[in-house]
């Protein structure tokens, strides 16, 4: 029979790190809160039988948000064989928190103490002998980070699975215990014997989702409820406060036991000095545009264009198309198919692989600065100025994720305690540029506006002032009126990034890149290079009289008024719903590119865009809904298909005005277009987005529509 | 008593009371916010905190941090 392990901890304690270690597994790790937001399980390396259960970090088991609720949930009703508790040791009063709940779970625990190499760098001392017998449970020093002892740990955790518990450590005291004590007797039938001490204790906080479950009868309550009052005057606080209380200072009492305290407490760290400057009141921002902006500029304007441009020219453009060409030559392969190679999959594939070494730098600076713990003070820094279009911090986590890609960004909204601003975040995160979206801007600045460097930046600022914007005209609408959830969130200590950890994360994200360009891309690209060579009787022909140019002027004119005209436009847009890269792919092989260097497809994007067509392309394409994959996340996370449809509406309805906007507004005042229709329908288009985003709030409509529906 | 708001950076104080709806009661105790404990204001933003409590730092919003009274 098998064994289920599952990790349970603080937010950023190293879970991940350490079911890495053990499964082998390379989950995603982040230094910041709420990473995992789903349970994950891997089988224990070296045995076949025993499954090690990733959950998201919590605080308590007291639901607050989403992920919170996952976890509890699942240690509750679905019950592992034994616990694997990681506690951060360099901030042992709030881990232990969580573990006084865990243990009255009932099920049989291991500590395992993680960051002990921290501990005794800063001349702290734990015993963890005393700790032991006082919980009652096997505890164990591990580095979850040098793979240190986490093997040990697992066995220790295998020969407790399945044991009953029957110590409990003495947290609560006096009256308290004398109530829970009362509880327990009373439900004593009514509840799984070694989950009596976990329901007595929600019956006393009067938890109502886990008291519900045990269906007391009203009488019981009534009795169980005048114990609990008692117990409320005689301690003069609410039954859960003193709950909280006792559990703290229980904690207190274990730690003056077992902790030599090398440095005085509360002083202020390193972590403290640097967050004094970065999150100063005047340097936070321009410390983080100057960042964001060198990240941009290392890895797309300088480094990674230039070895973009060596991939793109000398590798595929020479080397791969030169010998695949002389090899295609040499088997007289025939023309359909080193067509389809040369024209459809070196064309299509590899240009959008050209822009691997620019993903991987920029994946790079995120994870350096992800793991160092900055980006969390960014959410902090970003809150002050969110708070104001009705956002919190909190979403720009996912609006961060969204830089790598838009699926895990919808996912990560889950920490967003706020149902309101989770919806919100969901529909809006995906609007700033994710790596493949990077293709485009990249591709688009570097073929129209060589020699701009601000461009591509520009286009995350669009990017976030579109989220801003939308943000504030969304919270007028009834749909989202309220104010946002208060902001609190548990920031990391700066540390070093280790190299090893980067140089992962990096990979683990332009893998999923590379993936799609070998699976989705590639198909793509053979699909449309088979419609646009073909025609309806499979005849080889000239790609304007193939079905792809049939399709496609038979849908030109939707992308018409955004200066689109020509049918390839239209074909590109359709196609990038797939897979965003393909707004490039499928252009290089629309243009029929063989030699893929950066300049043959510069050349022939540029013979069939104006710069301003370009720039409208570009724009339609980031802001437009995401990719097919990401949508579907999107419908997902709502939960819910009107509200999947919200979001895609409304991405759709800002990805074809802004272009519409662009190209209109765009060639009236810098090309001499003369004014007609399209720029009035452009000027009406602003005025309404400037009418929902500066009305006033009409939130009393929304408080009446809530009294009506009471009142009906 | 007065709200978290008004201390200043580098400052030590201990929390008195701390008010608002359960839920948000119940997150701040699990985060370390409970009355009698010592925290200290490691950063300041026009209102919005970074605060040390129980050996770790949590930032706290402008409505949060008019919750907690020292």
């Amino acid at each position: 029979m098998s064994i289920k392990i599952a990790l349970a901890g603080n937010p950023n304690c190293g879970k991940t790190t350490l079911f890495n270690e053990l499964t082998g597994s390379s989950q995603y790790v982040g230094n910041w809160p709420g990473v995992t937001v789903e349970k994950k399980d891997g089988l224990l390396k070296g045995h076949k039988d025993v499954i090690i259960q990733d959950l998201p970090g919590i605080y308590s088991l007291s639901p607050y948000t989403l992920e919170e609720k996952v976890a509890r949930n699942y240690l509750v009703n679905d019950r592992p064989d034994v616990i694997l508790n990681i506690i951060d040791g360099t901030n042992l009063e709030r881990n232990l928190y969580l573990t006084t709940q865990l243990a009255e779970l009932g099920i049989p625990m291991v500590l395992a103490v993680n960051m002990m190499d921290l501990v005794k760098k800063s001349g702290d001392h734990i015993n963890l002998q005393k700790l032991s017998e006082l919980l009652h449970c096997e505890v164990v020093e591990i580095s979850a980070l040098h793979g240190t002892n986490c093997r040990k740990a697992a066995e220790l955790a295998i020969a407790q699975a399945g044991r009953t518990v029957d110590e409990h450590a003495h947290v609560f005291t006096g009256s308290v215990e004398h109530a829970l004590a009362h509880i327990e007797e009373s439900v004593y039938n009514m509840v799984k014997p070694e989950l009596l001490r976990w329901y007595a204790i929600k019956i006393f906080e009067r938890d109502e989702e886990m008291a519900s479950q045990v269906h007391l009868s009203q009488q019981l309550h009534d009795h169980l409820e005048a114990h609990i009052k008692d117990c409320e005057k005689e301690m003069d606080d609410d039954a859960e406060s003193i709950i909280i209380n006792q559990r703290y200072e229980y904690i207190t009492r274990i730690i003056d036991q077992i902790l030599t305290r090398g440095k005085q407490l509360h002083s202020m760290t390193l972590s403290d000095k640097i967050d004094s400057v970065v999150t100063n009141r005047v340097l936070a921002l321009p410390i983080f545009f100057i960042i964001m902006t060198l990240v941009y500029y290392i890895s797309v304007t300088t480094i990674g264009g230039w070895a973009t441009d060596w991939t793109n020219d000398v590798f595929f453009g020479e080397i791969v198309n030169d010998a695949a060409t002389s090899f295609l030559a040499s088997i007289q392969a025939p023309d359909w198919l080193s067509g389809l190679i040369v024209d459809g999959i070196i064309g299509g594939v590899g240009t959008v692989l050209g822009f691997v070494p620019q993903i991987l730098l920029i994946f790079f600076f995120m994870s350096l600065l992800e793991d160092s713990g900055y980006m969390a003070r960014v959410a902090f820094i970003m809150d002050r100025i969110f708070r104001r279009f009705g956002l919190s911090g909190k979403s720009f986590i996912p609006i961060l994720v969204g830089m790598g890609c838009g699926v895990p960004a919808v996912m990560a909204t889950r920490t967003i305690e706020n149902e309101r601003d989770r919806r919100m975040t969901i529909m809006l995160c995906t609007f700033i540029p994710c790596s493949a979206k990077a293709v485009i801007i990249s591709m688009i600045t570097s073929t129209f506006f060589p020699d701009s460097i601000f461009l591509a930046p520009a286009m995350y600022f669009l990017g976030i002032a579109v989220i801003v914007l939308s943000g504030i005209a969304l919270k007028k609408t009834h749909l989202f009126s309220g104010d946002p959830a208060p902001f609190v969130m548990e920031l990391p200590a700066y540390h070093i990034p280790s190299m090893k950890g980067v140089l992962i994360h990096m990979w683990e994200r332009a893998r999923g890149f590379i993936i799609k360009a070998g699976t989705i891309i590639f198909t793509a690209c053979v699909i449309i290079w088979f419609f646009s060579t073909f025609n309806a009787h499979l005849e080889m022909v000239d790609i304007e009289n193939s079905m792809m140019a049939f399709f496609g002027n038979a849908i030109s004119w939707v992308f018409a008024p955004l200066g689109l005209g020509s049918w390839k436009g239209a074909v590109a847009v359709i196609s990038a719903e797939m897979a965003k890269e393909n707004a490039i792919g499928t252009l290089a092989v629309l243009n029929g590119i063989t030699s893929d260097a950066d300049e043959a497809v510069m050349a022939g994007i540029a013979g069939m865009f104006t710069p301003l067509a370009a720039m409208s392309y570009m724009i339609l394409n980031l802001f437009d809904p995401p990719c097919v994959v990401a949508m579907a996340t999107i419908a997902r996370e709502m939960g819910d298909r009107k509200w999947a449809a919200v979001a895609i509406l409304f991405q759709v309805a800002i990805g074809y005005s802004m272009a519409l906007v662009t190209y209109q507004l765009g060639g009236w005042l810098f090309y001499g277009m003369p004014f007609g229709l399209g720029q009035g329908v452009a000027i009406v288009l602003c005025l309404a987005a400037l009418y929902f985003i500066l009305r006033p709030a009409p939130h009393d409509k929304a408080s009446n529509e809530t009294r009506e529906g009471a009142a009906a | 008593m007065m709200p978290l708001t008004m201390a200043r950076t580098g400052e030590k104080v201990i929390i008195r009371k701390i008010s608002g709806n359960d839920d948000i009661r119940r997150h701040l105790a699990t985060l370390g916010f409970v009355v009698d404990t010592m925290i200290l204001v490691v950063s300041q933003m026009a209102g919005n905190l970074i605060v040390e409590v129980k050996g770790s730092r949590v930032a706290l919003d402008k409505s949060m941090a008019r919750r907690i009274f020292i």
